[in-house]
């Protein structure tokens, strides 16, 4: 068990003003067996009303709605979670054991999916995940260049190259194929200076955490934003705006800071 | 949208009378001036459009005169099945986001479910108001040569067509009165009335509105109708907008008003941007959590499509014996599902005399008749139907009741369907009229209006 303090923020910049903005944030860690949250302060310029709500998937969604011109939006979450990666997650939902928008595998992907599944001798779920991450490991190159928030899993796996948001779509696809109920999570990870990606497999009783990118199982140095079946369920940050803007930037920038052992 | 009958009835010097065989007894005095009415039908825009090659293109609905005639006895006995079908329907979707009993009692393979492209998990856990699901659902029926009635589909999503038999009476009230003087017919146009309960049934405080995609949408001329008849406001995404999880109308004077209920014309996986498809330009941004919050009602619920899939359709009679412990009083079409081992045998057996639908795709597309098939193509299908058993249901090919038409003066037989309309408010209501639809062409079994085919109005007695 471990105490992180963590702050996260994101500075959205617009080429031109924009009005009418309407947004969804999914920055809040939510509360579970595995995380406690000591304390969490959310900070949205310029000023706006919220509303937070939980979704199906069980995640905390911030909602606000700016109707004058502005050309930013910045947030900034922070606060301390209580982390015990050990303890047992079992909110369980059937839909994650089929394919989903982001991991619908190609040819490519469910031969990759036969080779590795013909040479992992092993047969409960989370073993066989790793067993799937080694092989995914040793085919993957991490490239921050080659694709974006809108590659599928197979185009990623055609690329053969990608980030921890492509590592996870590609595993959820085959463990999929492999009738494994698992979930993406986005969140964050002291490994990664933004927000991090990760896997969580269903082992019949609870959900276990697994790290594509890294190739290693999560430990207490992990705290969870969101979670759901893929990209599209836990995009951190969501919005439509309305305006003569042409293009947006986005900055963002994590920490997470050991704070206690137990 | 005002209707103005006064100048037109002079204008057309040609009348022409329809006469009406002896089959449809009940009948006095048969409605006249056909051409007439069509003209009317033009002048109010009572079109659909349709996308052909990219280009959009708004066509007629034909209007045909002779009408559909259900007698008193039978509709009793539609609407008591209508009103159990739709009831068991709205529980099934509601254990299906909630607690699954029935996947878990396995009455239903949790396949089906799942793999439904019309199941949206973003809704699990959401209960609507008053639990009402399909608000407004439409009912594709036909009726046999063994004068027996069939289920052929259930449309719970968006289900549109009422608006034209509802305007097609109308007018035709207007151009041939005596057809109503004469007969016992059961008055239509309750309908607004109907929708305007169940939208204030379930109404969570402000006004009703209707969301339209906009002008270019096949049914436009419905929606802006039905708005008209209950009073609702029609709205475009752009006037809207969701505050503090409210969802908010701009006024005319630039305030706001707060919608309560909004019957909502666009599919699910366009309706909000930040929940379902996010390049969506006609959805309203976080209209999701307005609804989950319980501060609108959204007509009919997101997430209905997983029960008027093709795949569900065959445990539909199992659904009403599940959660009414009822035996069902409308029989669906004979389904076989090759996921079962015996249906898959007869299936195989008698691939030639079957139809053969596929359940991920949408509409008359993946709908195939054995009849139609080569030997080769018909044992090809049988490996794809063995490979993916899943995939697919199997159907005997019914043999409808033709109904009598109009071409050009000459009375000839064709084939028709019926949509009835049932709305679920305080009660379930079955609305006593419908959507006849019939296709132009003697040899086709599909009725579509996107294919050439036309409407008739249905007279349901009240003796």
């Amino acid at each position: 068990m471990k105490k992180l303090n963590f702050c996260f923020s994101t500075k959205l910049t617009f080429d031109n003003y924009v009005r009418e903005h309407s947004f969804a944030l999914r920055c809040i860690p939510p509360e579970s067996a595995a995380q406690h949250i000591l304390s969490c302060e959310l900070d949205i310029v310029p000023f706006v009303s919220t509303k937070q709500t939980v979704d199906a998937f069980g995640n905390n969604v911030i909602t606000g709605y700016l109707k004058g011109e502005h050309r930013f939006l910045d947030f900034e979450v922070k606060g301390c979670a209580e982390i015990d990666s050990t303890a047992q997650k079992r909110d369980y939902m059937p839909c994650y054991l089929y394919q989903s928008a982001y991991t619908k595998p190609d040819a490519a992907l469910k031969e990759f999916h036969h080779r590795i599944s013909m040479t992992c001798t092993e047969s409960e779920p989370y073993s066989r995940a790793l067993c799937f991450c080694e092989a995914l490991s040793q085919l993957m190159t991490y490239d921050k260049q080659a694709t974006d928030t809108k590659t599928t899993a197979a185009e990623a796996f055609e690329l053969k190259r990608g980030v921890c948001q492509d590592y996870s779509h590609i595993l959820l696809s085959v463990l999929r194929l492999d009738g494994i109920a698992c979930r993406y999570i986005a969140g964050l990870a002291s490994c990664d200076g933004e927000t991090h990606a990760w896997v969580e497999i269903w082992d019949g009783c609870c959900w276990r955490g697994i790290d594509p990118t890294n190739n290693c199982a999560v430990n207490d140095e992990y705290l969870i934003l969101s979670q759901g079946r893929d990209f599209g369920d836990c995009a951190v940050d969501r919005g439509v705006m309305f305006g003569a803007y042409t293009k947006q930037l986005q900055l963002i920038t994590s920490t997470l800071s050991a704070n206690g052992y137990y | 949208m005002r209707l103005c009958f006064v100048f037109l009835q002079k204008e057309f010097a040609v009348r022409q009378e329809v006469i009406i065989l002896a089959e449809a007894t009940a009948i006095r005095t048969p409605v006249s001036n056909a051409v007439e009415i069509n003209e009317l039908l033009r002048r109010y825009g009572v079109k659909f459009g349709i996308y052909k090659n990219g280009v959009f293109k708004e066509q007629l609905f034909p209007f045909d005169p002779i009408p559909r005639i259900i007698t008193a006895e039978d509709f009793k006995s539609i609407e008591k099945g209508l009103i159990q079908r739709v009831d068991a329907l709205n529980k099934f979707l509601f254990d299906i986001y909630h607690e699954k009993n029935i996947i878990k009692d396995n009455v239903i393979p949790e396949d089906f479910v799942y793999i439904s492209s019309g199941y949206l998990p973003q809704c699990e856990g959401i209960s609507p108001v008053h639990d009402i699901y399909s608000h407004i659902s439409g009912i594709d029926l036909v009726q046999g040569k063994d004068n027996e009635w069939y289920i052929l589909e259930d449309n719970l999503r968006i289900p549109s067509g009422a608006s034209y038999p509802l305007i097609a009476r109308e007018l035709t009230r207007v151009a041939s009165p005596s057809a109503f003087t004469e007969n016992d017919i059961v008055d239509n146009r309750n309908y607004a009335k109907l929708l305007k309960d169940t939208m204030d049934y379930v109404n969570c405080g402000g006004i009703n509105a209707i969301l339209t995609p906009g002008r270019y949408n096949a049914a436009y001329f419905e929606h802006s109708y039905l708005a008209e008849l209950t009073g609702s406001v029609l709205v475009q995404n752009d006037e809207l907008f969701v505050e503090d999880n409210i969802l908010y109308h701009k006024t005319y004077t630039g305030g706001k008003a707060k919608i309560g209920a909004l019957y909502r014309r666009i599919s699910d996986e366009y309706l909000d941007p930040l929940t379902f498809e996010p390049s969506s330009l006609i959805g309203i941004p976080n209209l999701m959590e307005a609804y989950r919050s319980g501060n609108v009602a959204i007509i009919n619920a997101p997430g209905n499509g997983v029960a008027d899939d093709k795949g569900i359709y065959y445990f539909v009679p199992k659904m009403i014996k599940y959660y009414l412990g009822e035996e069902p009083i409308l029989k669906n079409a004979p389904t076989y599902l090759p996921f079962y081992d015996e249906d898959r045998e007869y299936v195989l057996e008698n691939l030639g005399k079957l139809v053969i639908k596929d359940v991920a795709e949408a509409g008359v597309y993946g709908v195939v008749f054995g009849s139609d098939l080569s030997e080769e193509k018909l044992e090809e299908f049988k490996n794809t139907i063995l490979r993916e058993p899943r995939r697919f249901i199997a159907q005997e090919v019914i043999d409808f009741l033709d109904l009598p038409i109009l071409d050009n003066g000459e009375q000839v037989m064709r084939k028709a369907d019926l949509r009835a309309f049932v709305l679920s408010g305080a009660t379930t209501r079955v609305w006593a009229s419908g959507l006849t639809r019939f296709s132009r062409n003697p040899d086709s079994f599909v009725v579509n209006s996107s294919q050439g085919g036309g409407f008739k109005d249905t007279w349901v007695l009240s003796r």
